[in-house]
């Protein structure tokens, strides 16, 4: 019977109801939308960011990442990246020599950052050769190929087929140079990375910089589905055991590329704010709908207690109501936040469209992103609980007002 | 009829009985705090309600007839004196005693804003016995006979809105008797009814009265009604003032 006259008291005052109604259905559809294209653009991120950081574990000589330090390698490379390439959820293990240097033309001198790399374990992790604007990705059999980043190419007044000098510093500290043939342009449409960039392969690399058998990175891409972390450290146990542990580091790319993972965390922060506004606003209506609804029905209200409805069981009727009125609002919320996550999910948005034409960060061409929508379940669930729970409390001041009432007085109220 | 200026009420009565009185009303006094004011509702009230009476408090607007009601139905407690009713001191009662007590002792009838809007006839007059938790074939059993005896047979899906207020005060009447209290207290239950459905809501509560025993105090300033009644007694200024006894009634 109470859930009875709960369900007919809701419907007492329609256009109250489904305004109320409508407001907990929109903000609770708002926040799942925003969770869908949230969870799937920072998805997105990340991936971009591990992808730009190299792999989804970096292996080092021990504190390169924090110093850069040209003399810190991986000393016996093949064996190391073939320990790690044995690791349970590695799909490839990539060898890169890094150097930051000079290049030279007769026109220009330019920093670079080269890296040495071996073409087709790169495409493991991504096919940079799709960046080409002219030439090939180190695919030609040249001695010493280059590739650079357009804008670097502009800047030097290099075209293909150009030689191009390289200066950098030997693991041993000297500074060395050496003559590389330009045989591809990138283009990644960064222009950070646009300006710095330059590939050539490992074995060019190393014998150019002095560095035979030597690496600085290994990128370890994981399989699909396996988590960096666990990578990571099944990484460190397989190095350790095969007594290279101790001179290496080995870093997933959250601990690579953490300014990605900061940049979630507040987006994520804000995000959670933002919906909290927006829900309070509509938790401070439906507490002041429902406290003028305990005094318009002072009097009826007073009847149950005349009655010998305990108070309590009166407190408990409205919240039937409020019950009735958020498990309703939540159906249509789901409703209308699945069907614009489907739309999303199929159609997505593009950023670009929406003003932002150049940001770059870790790596990540924020430009280029086009947001589709992916359900996490864990947050949608959470989020869905937390919507539920905050919405009856919100009705739990005036069903204590109504609990409390006198039945004498209710009953004088509008005599 | 006979008359019997102020004192206790229906000594008489007492004195022929061995049992105590159902309603035993002693020096009550209600005290209200209006916004620091404060406004003396009863005096020092004396009264006697025997079981099976059929009594109507009387007498001008503010005299006190509904805080002595509220109180003898466990809805408002005295600021003095002594209440008993069917055997239970009422001073000494819990809010949720209170609640209990009414629902197992008193039915009542208000004068207006009587049923529940969002149930209908045949829910408003279950609905005592629901808070008791009887189970639904025995509510039917009891509410269906009671709301055929007072003409609403057609009438049990009905909303509130839309029945007469005649009806509404029957629906009342039949929630009042569902849970077969001892005593029936109602304020102004024909106040916002016709002539016609005044003196039709009357035969049932003296229909009532007479076939199940059921002691009926009400309050009515409706001369009308007031010709109908055994025993009135009338209040003014918060006291009882004195007592009308009818030899009989039509």
């Amino acid at each position: 019977m109470l859930w009875r006259m709960a369900w007919r008291n809701l419907w007492r005052n329609r256009a109250r109801t489904l305004t109320m109604l409508s407001a907990v259905a929109l903000s609770y559809a708002l926040m799942l939308i925003a969770f869908g294209i949230n969870d799937d653009g920072h998805g997105r991120m990340l991936r971009e960011a591990a992808i730009a950081a190299g792999g989804d574990v970096l292996v080092h000589g021990k504190d390169y990442w924090a110093t850069r330090a040209s003399d810190i390698v991986v000393r016996d490379a093949e064996a190391v990246a073939a320990t790690v390439a044995r690791v349970e959820g590695v799909r490839a293990a990539a060898p890169r020599v890094i150097v930051n240097g000079l290049a030279s033309t007769a026109a220009d001198n330019r920093p670079v950052l080269l890296q040495g790399v071996r073409p087709e374990l790169e495409a493991e992790l991504r096919d940079v050769a799709e960046d080409l604007r002219a030439g090939t990705f180190l695919t030609g059999g040249e001695r010493s190929p280059l590739v650079l980043g357009s804008r670097l190419a502009a800047r030097l007044e290099a075209e293909l087929g150009d030689r191009i000098v390289l200066t950098g510093t030997t693991p041993d500290g000297e500074v060395t140079r050496a003559l590389f043939h330009l045989t591809g342009i990138l283009e990644t449409g960064m222009r950070e990375v646009d300006e710095v960039v330059a590939y050539t392969t490992l074995e060019a690399a190393q014998r150019a910089f002095g560095m035979a058998g030597a690496v600085t990175q290994i990128g370890v891409v994981a399989e699909p589905g396996v988590e960096a972390e666990e990578v990571a450290s099944r990484v460190r146990a397989a190095l350790a055991a095969a007594g290279t542990g101790g001179e290496l580091e080995v870093l997933s790319w959250r601990q690579a590329v953490p300014e990605m993972v900061a940049l979630i965390e507040i987006d994520d922060a804000l995000g959670y704010i933002f919906l909290a506004v927006i829900y309070a606003i509509v938790l401070f209506s439906i507490t002041n709908t429902f406290l003028m609804a305990v005094k318009e029905r002072v009097r009826e209200l007073g009847l149950l207690g005349a009655l010998g409805m305990p108070g309590r069981r009166i407190g408990r009727l409205l919240l039937r109501e409020t019950v009735l009125l958020t498990a309703l609002a939540m159906v249509v919320g789901l409703a209308i936040g699945y069907s614009v996550h489907r739309i999303i999910a199929s159609v997505g948005i593009d950023i670009s469209s929406m003003g932002i034409e150049e940001m770059e960060m870790s790596g990540v061409d924020f430009g280029k992103m086009v947001m589709y929508s992916t359900i996490v379940p864990a947050r949608w669930i959470i989020g869905s609980i937390v919507i539920a729970v905050a919405t009856v409390a919100s009705a739990v001041y005036p069903a204590l007002r109504a609990a409390r009432l006198e039945p004498a007085e209710a009953m004088r109220f509008y005599e | 009829m006979s008359e019997t200026r102020a004192g206790p009420a229906f000594e008489g009565a007492a004195t022929t009985t061995a049992a105590r009185p159902l309603i035993r009303v002693r020096g009550v006094t209600r005290v209200y705090d209006q916004e620091g004011v404060p406004v003396h509702a009863l005096r020092g009230v004396d009264l006697d309600v025997e079981e099976g009476e059929f009594t109507s408090l009387a007498g001008p607007s503010g005299c006190g007839k509904t805080t002595l009601l509220n109180i003898i139905g466990a809805l408002d407690r005295p600021t003095a004196g002594t209440v008993e009713v069917a055997g239970q001191d009422l001073s000494r009662l819990s809010k949720g005693e209170a609640a209990a007590f009414r629902l197992d002792n008193v039915g009542f009838i208000f004068q207006a804003y009587n049923l529940v809007p969002v149930l209908t006839a045949y829910e408003n007059a279950e609905f005592t016995l629901l808070l008791r938790g009887v189970p639904a074939a025995e509510r039917r059993r009891i509410v269906v006979p009671l709301l055929e005896r007072l003409g609403l047979a057609d009438m049990m899906d009905r909303r509130p809105h839309q029945l007469s207020g005649g009806q509404q005060q029957r629906v009342a009447i039949a929630r009042a008797l569902a849970t077969g209290p001892r005593i029936i207290l109602a304020d102004e239950p024909t106040a916002n009814l016709d002539s016609a459905s005044s003196e039709a809501l009357l035969d049932h509560m003296l229909e009532l009265n007479r076939d199940l025993g059921t002691t009926f105090l009400f309050s009515s300033h409706d001369e009308d009604v007031l010709s109908r009644v055994r025993r009135i007694v009338y209040m003014r200024d918060g006291r009882v003032d004195h007592e009308v006894h009818a030899a009989a009634v039509t």
